[in-house]
């Protein structure tokens, strides 16, 4: 072993400042990337598990096929759904894993900030989703012949993006309170179920009990549900729905607020 | 003992409790730390070692109490502390589908450093890692990842640098190197802050502070506190064997050996001292026996 010390010395750096850097909110992106990159069974499995879904999901409205029943008031949903699904697991996992290996303490430790870690994971998996978002969607529109102008297409990406975007904030919002992946994997089905069955994807929500239709604003989907369902009407556009849209974008916001509060420094 | 730099103190914690509970992990410490000098925590599993390390990287809240670094508080100054201090977890906390180089770029990158590749290959030199730098680390041994755990913790050259057992699973040779360049370190003026349960590289510290559930039992230099320990002396006198207990073998040792006038029927003198680990066994069995004539007292 050499000295380390010798030909270094405070003089020679920059001390960082302790404000929000968006250089260091880039590194964390980058390492989140750069750790997809070298686990490649996890990246093919992140790829091809919303594949195999909307398979399966082929198989079962092929079944279903009859008079009166339009499959893309049900399967759209269902691919923003898997969507929902996949990003969420995928990042809180990956968050609970860092708290769990104490590589999280390290990172605050060296001077990384609560704002920097949150947008950072967000900025890394966002782009995960955005690559999943495309091929389902392209996936859905090829084996259900979906035929939408360029301009619907666009639309319905604009708000399954959005959803994945704010299901990776949710994962690290709820992945606070977590601190080993056991403890994360009972929130799955609490988040993911209710958000299947009470979002309007199977039954319209003011065909639910009064007491359940609040609890369904409670899922990011009700909201992503209603805007893609005017979209996909004859001549439906972006515009015919701009609550549900502000609804998702408010929810987002919300919920990166929330875990950015929640996100504790120290134990 | 290296001395201090200027006299300013490194750490000091005032009255320091932390609870999980009902669990009392630390019960009052109060502990200072010169600058430019090798401190050391010594005490078993369970002892508050780690706990004490990581409320003073600012990972964990104290209970109660004050703490300090370099005149600092962990919580309220801690994005101006962080750049300064260097932290060594227990576990190694890497990122095992990262390559090694790529692990010390990472902490490296969050402190603002000018030419960080070239630090970043500095310290892989010095942690003898530069061969498997772009090896990823989950085919690491424990040992190098130890080493790539310290190499993180030193990238941004701290003024006081916080290890947690570093030499655990580190072979005796590496062990030693890694104390020679601590001292090194010290000597440069920084401050380290580390915690063993080996009582040979206790023995390393300038000063040391043995603990036990929670308590500080004593805190001293190495040499200072062998000294509470006794020696027996072995005198072979006229074919018998004499055993004789002193404290201080020492300075008692010649008014012990007046009394054989130092014939020649003395053929054999031995002194056993006792170990570190002896005074450390007799101080926890002394702390133990206060603590049960107290709750008998109370009963």
């Amino acid at each position: 072993m050499s000295s380390v010390t010798k030909g270094g010395n405070v003089g020679e750096m920059r001390r960082a400042s302790g404000r929000f850097s968006g250089k260091r909110l880039v590194t964390i992106s980058r390492r989140v990337l750069l750790q997809l990159r070298h686990d490649r069974l996890f990246l093919a499995l992140s790829l091809l598990a919303p594949v195999i879904m909307v398979l399966f999901l082929k198989v079962f409205f092929d079944s279903m096929k009859g008079p009166g029943f339009v499959v893309s008031h049900f399967i759209v949903p269902m691919g923003a759904f898997l969507i929902h699904f996949f990003t969420y697991i995928l990042c809180a996992i990956a968050l609970v894993r860092e708290r769990a290996h104490e590589t999280l303490s390290r990172m605050f430790v060296n001077g990384f900030r609560r704002g920097e870690i949150i947008l950072g994971f967000l900025l890394a998996y966002s782009l995960l989703a955005t690559l999943q978002s495309l091929i389902v969607l392209a996936l859905l529109g090829w084996l259900f012949e979906l035929s939408y102008v360029f301009e619907i297409y666009a639309s319905i990406y604009l708000v399954i993006w959005l959803l994945a975007v704010i299901s990776v904030a949710l994962g690290i919002f709820l992945s606070n309170f977590a601190h080993s992946e056991a403890q994360m994997i009972p929130t799955i089905p609490l988040v993911i179920l209710p958000s299947v069955f009470l979002s309007g994807i199977i039954v319209a929500v003011d065909k639910l009990p009064d007491w359940v239709q609040p609890i369904s604003r409670i899922s990011p989907l009700y909201y992503a549900n209603n805007a893609l369902q005017k979209l996909i009407l004859p001549n439906g556009s972006l515009g015919d729905d701009w609550a549900s849209l502000l609804g998702l974008l408010a929810y987002g916001l919300i919920v990166l607020m929330l875990g950015s509060v929640t996100l504790k420094e120290r134990d | 003992m290296v001395n201090g730099v200027d006299g300013q103190l490194a750490v000091e914690i005032k009255s320091l409790r932390k609870s999980y509970g009902k669990l009392e992990a630390l019960k009052g410490i109060n502990l200072k730390v010169e600058k430019g000098t090798i401190f050391g925590l010594l005490g078993a599993n369970g002892a508050g070692k780690s706990t004490m390390i990581r409320i003073l990287v600012g990972s964990s809240d104290a209970s109660s109490g004050e703490v300090k670094v370099l005149g600092l508080s962990p919580f309220r100054d801690s994005h101006k502390l962080r750049h300064r201090i260097g932290y060594m977890p227990q576990l190694p906390a890497l990122y095992d589908d990262l390559s090694a180089f790529s692990n010390v770029q990472f902490f490296c990158s969050a402190h603002g450093i000018d030419n960080p590749k070239q630090r970043v290959k500095k310290v892989l030199e010095f942690t003898s890692l530069t061969a498997r730098q772009n090896d990823t680390v989950i085919g690491f041994s424990g040992g190098m990842k130890q080493r790539l755990s310290l190499a993180c913790a030193l990238v941004h050259q701290p003024d006081v640098l916080f290890l947690d057992e570093p030499t655990a699973g580190v072979d005796p040779k590496l062990r030693e190197q890694f104390w020679k360049h601590f001292r090194e370190l010290a000597q440069q003026g920084k401050t380290i802050f580390v915690s063993t349960h080996m009582m040979d590289e206790a023995m390393l510290c300038d000063r040391l502070a043995i603990m036990n559930q929670g308590v500080v039992l004593v805190q001293d230099t190495p040499k200072n506190i062998m000294q509470m320990g006794h020696s027996q002396v072995h005198v072979w006198s006229g074919g018998h064997e004499q055993v004789f207990a002193i404290e201080d073998y020492r300075a008692q040792l010649p008014i012990l050996l007046r009394k054989f006038n130092l014939d020649s029927s003395v053929t054999k003198i031995e002194i056993e001292e006792d170990t570190l680990e002896t005074i450390v066994l007799k101080l926890l069995k002394q702390t133990t026996v206060e603590e049960s004539e107290r709750e008998a007292n109370h009963v």
